[in-house]
């Protein structure tokens, strides 16, 4: 297993919670179908056979739905501003952030952190004085813009309507700053190395419909 | 990446990602981070049949969530614990993240009554006895499960891979004690850091005025 590029794409908070969500409804979904199958399976008193197990109603290993439901617990806090957010309002931001010459680093915090007050933007941005002086105000506002109440249930309905939201169940990607790093890795037979498929190519998001704004960002660095 | 043959059924795609999630959700993947869950598949090749085992191999080519937060990033975590070597924190899904003492914002002191610590900000006070001196009102404490913003300063992984055993007369020496494999270390000594409502301005709906 060899890993191809450690930081292929930074991933904002936003983003992972979705993908967070998504798998999590996909778990609950089969979960209630192996039920399902089961109880028609007793009631009618013959079992269906299968070859071996049922691989729809596997069990999903237990480390992933642990890091997940953490996960989505801590992005979906109320001290966060993570379920104030909505992909849409994420793109606005990032786009209304241009002028003031962030880096990726600070625009991913921002996206991450919302700050809405001064002393916030401070920590994240180095030099704020300097660099921005009077138009602090400016960026608070665009953050504030692009914040809308949380929903008052993060039940399964909430879940599922995101889902939908996000055309056909595969993320919306933003290849902005963000958090969480993408990693690539190559999974090859028995742990043998060598046949090098890609060596430090820059893999781009190519899943679709990315409303990804700026493809480049990628390539620059900090 | 080896698939069952009782997953055939499925389709290939779900079925990797499947073996992949089972093989690295949760786990940390040295001087990479700690793995969440898979994001995409970029390349799956054709299965192939392994001779001795039932097994479908397949080269994929994919990409992971991972949870690295880079250095001089800013996250908000939550008070796990704190001793007089500093404050641990967490952020539910990973928990090994540490302020030493020299990133707590100055001057504060170590309470072992509230097993916390305490800012005295604009205190003049240089030691620990001036500092437990001074009175409680004045105190900004650090509690645990209290919302902290934090900076994260440096990450360290710690690779758990067992050496040659060291015998002696064939007794195997006990390994150290277990370090974390991935551990963060990160300062609140700054303006901005620490709990969150030590920031929070009394008029925080309304519109600011700079400060």
């Amino acid at each position: 297993m060899e890993v191809l590029n450690a930081r292929s794409a930074l991933l904002s908070n936003h983003e992972v919670l979705t993908l967070l969500r998504e798998l999590d409804s996909d778990h609950l979904a089969r979960t209630k179908t192996a039920l399902r199958i089961k109880k028609e399976e007793d009631s009618s008193g013959n079992v269906i056979g299968r070859g071996g197990h049922d691989p729809t109603t596997d069990d999903v290993s237990e480390n992933l739905r642990t890091v997940e439901v953490e996960a989505i617990q801590y992005l979906s806090a109320d001290y966060q501003p993570t379920i104030s957010q909505t992909p849409a309002g994420i793109t606005k931001l990032v786009k209304e952030l241009a002028p003031f010459e962030l880096t990726k680093a600070e625009k991913l915090q921002v996206v991450n952190l919302a700050p809405t007050e001064p002393v916030e933007l401070y920590v994240i941005v180095e030099e704020l004085e300097d660099r921005l002086g009077g138009r602090m105000e400016d960026i608070l506002s665009v953050v504030r813009a692009s914040l809308v109440s949380p929903h008052p249930t993060t039940t399964i309905a909430a879940t599922e309507q995101e889902a939908h939201e996000d055309a056909g169940g595969a993320p919306q990607i933003f290849l902005e700053e963000e958090q969480k790093w993408d990693d690539d890795d190559e999974g090859s037979r028995g742990g043998e190395a060598e046949e090098l498929v890609y060596p430090h190519e820059d893999l781009f998001d190519d899943t679709g419909e990315g409303v990804g704004v700026e493809g480049d960002l990628d390539m620059e660095e900090d | 990446m080896a698939v069952h043959p009782s997953h055939f059924g499925i389709p290939t795609e779900q079925a990797l990602i499947s073996e992949i999630n089972k093989k690295y959700a949760n786990r940390v993947l040295h001087d990479v981070g700690l793995c969440i869950c898979v994001f995409d598949l970029v390349e799956a090749g054709e299965g192939k049949v392994r001779y001795g085992d039932g097994f479908l191999w397949y080269k994929v080519v994919f990409r992971m969530v991972v949870f690295r937060p880079f250095a001089s990033e800013v996250i908000l975590a939550k008070v796990k614990s704190s001793d007089e070597d500093g404050i641990r924190l967490s952020v539910g899904f990973f928990d090994d993240m540490y302020i030493p003492i020299p990133y707590l914002p100055q001057p504060s002191a170590f309470d072992p009554n509230e097993r916390a610590h305490f800012w005295l900000p604009d205190s003049e006070a240089t030691t620990t006895h001036e500092l437990l001196d001074s009175p409680t009102s004045s105190r900004m404490y650090i509690d645990q499960n209290e919302v902290v913003r934090i900076r994260v300063e440096a990450d360290e992984f710690y690779d758990d891979e067992p050496g040659p055993p060291k015998a002696a007369e064939g007794v195997q020496v006990r390994r150290e004690l277990r370090r974390a494999p991935f551990s963060i270390i990160c300062s609140m000594a700054e303006q901005g850091l620490g709990p969150i409502p030590w920031w929070k301005s009394a008029e925080a709906e309304e519109a600011m005025d700079e400060g």
